[in-house]
């Protein structure tokens, strides 16, 4: 390979000679310790959610100049740096280890880390964490996000059905005027708050931007968003439902407003409503029975376990399945985990978890394990042969 | 070599790529869900005690905050009515008095709603319940040609009748009465024609209010 490398024009061979460089290597793990500190301590301030979005899931980690509107790169974000080191563990694997029998271990332990880096992006961009709150005899059919929100617009005009449509917050941050596919409606979005305070409209506050519903009567105040990973923001937006070249009126919607708000366009009634981020599932799940076991004679919880009824018609499933720490259900794709408990031990709250690449790090680990016992295994192979070797000649 | 060497690299490029092309977080999502799915649309989820950190739902609204109209008070005194034949009516309780339904083809929804005081004024109503069928909002001098009086046992009632604009229109009949210090609304709402063969009655279950 080296030989043939020569033959790459000269620029592309810097590349490959960079990339294929050992000291990249050292150089893309350093930084990952750096990221992994830097992230610790910001965690002070960001939350654990916060300190992850700034500093391992960008390409970039920015720094915001005080008292400026600047912003500066810093360093290379954990997603850079795992990409970097992906592409540098492939290739140093094409570059130096040869297809000979002896560094068949040192490959598997290449391809189960570069395995572990391309399952890392994969659960970063595709994985989907959400629960499920179910009280005894309940029985629910949507998971719910326990950060996220979205601008729910539910046609309720079929007596049998309604139609939801959530436009998630990340969208309505960004765009000024979103069309509702199978719907006539277009929402304008005429201003969104990450995070708001709201309190009753007193004479003396400006006008509300609100023209109609319960925001005319409420003022807006705009805050930070939240740090604390107890703490959750008011995500709040003034939005212009129009349809057919009908305004409906500016109204305000946050979640923490119970009640949706409806107007009716060409006989359909629409609600408005901003709630957490909703998922229906095709199955549904009941909560038969909710056992909360505590050591004797303490309040420490020892387990906790939900006996729930899974009812699927369309893959004929209907059974019981007892989840527990530890033991999970895993089911269509999604893994409902025991997190949470309340109201008396009446209710149960699954942690439920959606990563398509969610069996890649055990692959990753079963790769790297077996890779190192058959190196360990070819190198005492050796040793034994040259031993024996040794003592066949000096007797 | 040096071929297959671009080739992978040029494989990974294209895997980064595709990977944030894929990235779907933020599209609109769309269920069609029976209606005795789920809890009713809009219903708060209350952080239970014993919640861990991240798990709970969020403060609460301010007072006077939950919907798009102030909480329900116990009326002092009850309103009643005649309900002329083939009507229905359901007393719900709360901040919904009681639910009404016309014998009629088509959607046509009646409430009465009780609500303490002025209930945010005659005007705000009125234009809330214009802005619910894609009416524009009027002035205090459109309001007064809108508004027809009535009499009835339980006072005078201010009655408004307005039919949205559209292929498909919708048709809202409400009657306001002021009593006790509280303000009730008496409402009938939906398609057109639905509500509009619905009206004669409907007059006549405002004719017949009465109080306790």
């Amino acid at each position: 390979l080296t030989e043939n490398a020569r033959s790459i024009p000269a620029p592309l061979r810097a590349v490959w000679d960079v990339l294929t460089s050992l000291k990249l290597t050292i150089v893309c793990l350093a930084g990952l310790m750096v990221l992994v500190m830097a992230c610790t301590l910001a965690q002070v301030n960001l939350g654990t959610w916060g300190a992850v979005a700034a500093y391992m899931r960008p390409w970039i980690v920015w720094w915001h100049l005080p008292a400026s509107t600047i912003v500066l790169p810093v360093f290379p974000g954990g997603a850079l740096i795992g990409a970097v080191l992906m592409v540098n563990l492939a290739l140093t694997g094409l570059r130096y280890l040869e297809p000979k029998r002896r560094k068949y271990g040192l490959m598997l332990v290449h391809a189960g880390l570069v395995i572990f880096f391309v399952g890392e992006f994969i659960s970063a961009i595709y994985q989907v964490d959400t629960r499920l709150a179910v009280e005894i005899g309940q029985t629910v059919n949507f998971v719910e996000s326990p950060r996220e929100n979205e601008l729910t617009i539910t046609d309720v005009s079929d007596p049998a059905s309604d139609e939801v449509f959530g436009l998630p917050e990340q969208l309505l941050a960004r765009a000024d005027t979103i069309a509702v596919t199978g719907t006539p409606l277009t929402i304008k979005v005429r201003r969104y708050f990450q995070n708001a305070e709201l309190t009753n409209r007193a004479p003396s506050d400006p006008p509300s931007m609100a023209t109609i519903g319960v925001g005319t009567q409420v003022t807006v105040k705009e805050l930070p968003p939240v740090s604390n990973d107890d703490h959750q923001n008011t995500v709040t937006a003034y939005v212009e439902p129009v349809a057919g070249g009908v305004s409906y009126g500016t109204w305000l919607v946050s979640n923490v407003l119970g009640s949706p708000q409806s107007f009716t366009h060409e006989g359909r009634t629409y609600t408005l409503a901003m709630k957490p981020r909703r998922w229906y599932l095709p199955y549904s799940v009941t909560l038969k029975e909710f056992r909360h076991e505590v050591y004797p004679g303490t309040d420490i919880p020892k387990n906790f376990a939900s006996l729930v009824q899974l009812r699927d018609p369309g893959a004929k499933q209907d059974r019981e399945v007892l989840i527990y720490m530890n033991q999970p259900l895993r089911y269509a794709g999604r893994t409902f985990y025991q997190a949470s408990f309340g109201k008396q031990d009446t209710l149960s709250i699954l942690q439920v978890v959606e990563n398509p690449g969610w069996l890649m790090p055990y692959i990753a680990c079963g790769l790297v394990t077996l890779g190192l016992l058959v190196h360990f295994g070819i190198a005492l192979r050796r040793a034994l042969r040259k031993r024996a070797a040794l003592t066949e000649a000096t007797t | 070599v040096p071929a297959r060497q671009l080739k992978t690299l040029s494989s990974l490029a294209l895997a980064s790529s595709l990977f944030l092309a894929a990235c779907s977080r933020d599209e609109i999502t769309h269920f069609k869900v029976p209606k005795s799915g789920g809890p009713p649309a809009g219903a708060p989820m209350q952080p239970p005690p014993g919640m861990p950190p991240g798990m709970g739902a969020g403060q609460q609204a301010p007072p006077g905050m939950q919907g798009d109209v102030p909480p329900p008070p116990a009326p002092d005194r009850g309103m009643h009515w005649t309900l002329p034949k083939g009507w229905t009516e359901e007393r719900t309780g709360g901040m919904r008095y009681a639910t009404l339904k016309a014998p009629v083809q088509g959607k046509a929804d009646g409430s009465v709603v009780v609500l303490p005081g002025p209930a945010g004024g005659e005007l705000q109503n009125v234009n809330r319940w214009r802005g619910q069928i894609g009416l524009p909002p009027i002035d205090d001098a459109a309001l007064a040609a809108a508004r027809k009086v009535m009499a009835s046992k339980a006072g005078k009632i201010s009655f408004y009748d307005f039919t949205s604009e559209g292929h498909t229109k919708s048709r809202l009949l409400a009657g306001l009465l002021e009593a006790g210090g509280q303000t009730w609304f008496v409402k009938l709402t939906g398609d057109e024609a639905a509500v509009t063969a619905a009206r004669p009655d409907f007059m006549k279950i405002l004719e017949s209010l009465h109080l306790d």
